[in-house]
């Protein structure tokens, strides 16, 4: 990767979305982990998590993409416009009616947007609305299994952790499915949920006060969805690697199974970000195979 | 007698000499491209090639193995047309990753992008240049519209085996890929792309 790529995608999108995460801090609940994770989502610090994640990655976008064309052609570009959107709602989500009406409206809208192409040359009218619909109810279960996921994932540094992990599968998969410009997309995530990551273990020891507030879902949900759409739709991103992708949070919940819980804390989070893990592994796995990584014509 | 033997003669010859210019003109009426005939691009015996520069060294060559087209030639220059569609997922230069690679949202994106076009909107003479036209057309890529104008040399004429009217061009010109959004590793890879589109047309 040129170095400029480097700087740009990964470094500046690091440091902007760092700095603020820092700065949220200052913000935070002294004693937030035992006051609750309702209670931080509303707050001042809440959004500036979620305008972390959502400013970093439009940092990210801007170093390697430059300034997003409108309207939109390609399905990189709409990225841009899936942060800046996540970053609007995030600004409501604290309304208790806007996000359901919101999730459910946003889950229509988006694969009509993303895949207006796919509509015109690819799906005919019954084909293009059993498609559209499905991904509808996929993006809509998404986003709730997402925001689930935030409450579901111990506080601290394991939530970060699991979706760096996540991002950085998507960016191998979609290396190894062709598309390196979407695997550098991916990459910002990586880099943002590394500096969270980071900056939880560093500031771990003082006070446990990160958690991905629920403000944070359509920025990850949209952009996750997004990078999806474009890898499976554009590039060359394997169907079953796909659906492992988006099914792998599912099983955030294993850590609500009795048997598990009996592990004690420590051990059953490992439980649950292993379970996590496995299908992002194995859809990482059906790429490489996939691929002809290590066959004949491996390069070029 | 001798006077009417030679006249005789004289018209004879006359004759022969007007049948033959008639002959000629025929002739020379299937040479020269009768009017608003309408012919279709035979792709076994058609290239479009184009060329980009890697990492500022060397010029790697590719082509694209599915289009079509159809060209409309009449005896008023201006009044001709051509038309293009090029299978963007046919891109092909002898390496499959490569291949792979260019379909990819990175360059091409041939799954949102399936085709490639061009639809010319002006056709002129050559000023200065015989058998060449300059064609003047909308050239859609990535979803891009760019209107771009370029040199076409009409490179025989002839018929085929069925006696069906030929008609061959080839056009060398450059386009920016840039121009047109694919901005993927310009630097290792050329901004300005050479095409060579060389074409064998038969009438309909």
């Amino acid at each position: 990767m040129p170095i400029k790529q480097l700087v740009l995608g990964l470094l500046l999108p690091t440091i902007v979305g760092g700095g603020i995460l820092i700065f949220a801090r200052s913000f935070a609940p002294k004693k937030y982990a035992t006051v609750g994770y309702e209670k931080e989502q509303d707050g001042f610090a809440g959004w500036l998590i979620a305008a972390a994640l959502g400013a970093g990655y439009i940092i990210g976008y801007l170093g390697l993409e430059g300034l997003p064309v409108f309207p939109p052609r390609l399905g990189t570009q709409w990225l841009c416009y899936l942060a800046i959107i996540g970053l609007i709602l995030a600004s409501f989500w604290h309304l208790a009616v806007w996000g359901p009406v919101a999730q459910i409206a946003i889950s229509i809208i988006i694969p009509r947007l993303l895949l207006t192409s796919t509509f015109k040359y690819t799906w005919g009218p019954i084909e293009g609305i059993i498609w559209w619909v499905g991904l509808a109810v996929v993006i809509f279960m998404f986003w709730y299994i997402v925001e689930g996921s935030f409450s579901a994932l111990p506080v601290g540094a394991p939530g970060p952790f699991v979706y760096c992990g996540l991002s950085g599968g998507t960016a191998l998969i979609l290396a190894l499915s062709g598309s390196l410009r979407l695997a550098q997309h991916a990459g910002i995530l990586v880099a943002l949920f590394a500096a969270s990551w980071m900056i939880t273990l560093v500031l771990h020891r003082d006070r446990k006060w990160f958690v991905f507030p629920s403000s944070a879902s359509p920025i990850v949900t949209l952009l996750l969805i997004g990078i999806w759409m474009n890898g499976y739709f554009f590039a060359e991103v394997p169907a079953v690697s796909a659906i492992l992708l988006v099914i792998s949070l599912f099983f955030v919940h294993v850590k609500q199974i009795k048997v598990v819980q009996g592990f004690g804390t420590r051990h059953s989070t490992l439980v649950q970000i292993a379970a996590i893990a496995l299908p992002v592994v194995i859809a990482i796995g059906i790429a490489i195979a996939r691929s002809g990584l290590f066959g004949d014509d491996s390069g070029y | 007698m001798k006077s009417t033997l030679e006249r005789n003669l004289w018209f004879s010859r006359m004759g022969i000499f007007v049948l033959a210019l008639i002959g000629i003109g025929f002739t020379g009426s299937t040479q020269v491209v009768n009017a608003a005939n309408t012919y279709e691009i035979d792709t076994a015996h058609s290239m479009i090639i184009f060329r980009a520069k890697h990492n500022g060294v060397t010029y790697n060559y590719g082509r694209f193995n599915a289009f079509t087209g159809e060209i409309t030639m009449d005896e008023d220059v201006s009044k001709n047309t051509v038309e293009f569609e090029v299978k963007a997922a046919s891109v092909d230069t002898g390496n499959e990753k490569r291949d792979q690679h260019l379909r990819s949202p990175d360059f091409f994106s041939a799954k949102q992008f399936p085709v490639i076009t061009f639809k010319s909107t002006k056709v002129d003479m050559k000023e200065g240049k015989e058998d060449v036209l300059e064609v003047t057309g909308d050239l859609e890529l990535l979803g891009v519209k760019k209107s771009i104008t370029v040199d076409v040399e009409i490179t025989g004429r002839g018929e085929g085996r069925q006696g069906e009217s030929l008609i061959g061009f080839e056009s060398v010109f450059t386009i920016n890929r840039s121009e047109f959004g694919m901005t993927y590793g310009v630097g290792s890879v050329s901004d300005d792309i050479r095409l060579i589109v060389t074409i064998e047309a038969k009438e309909k």
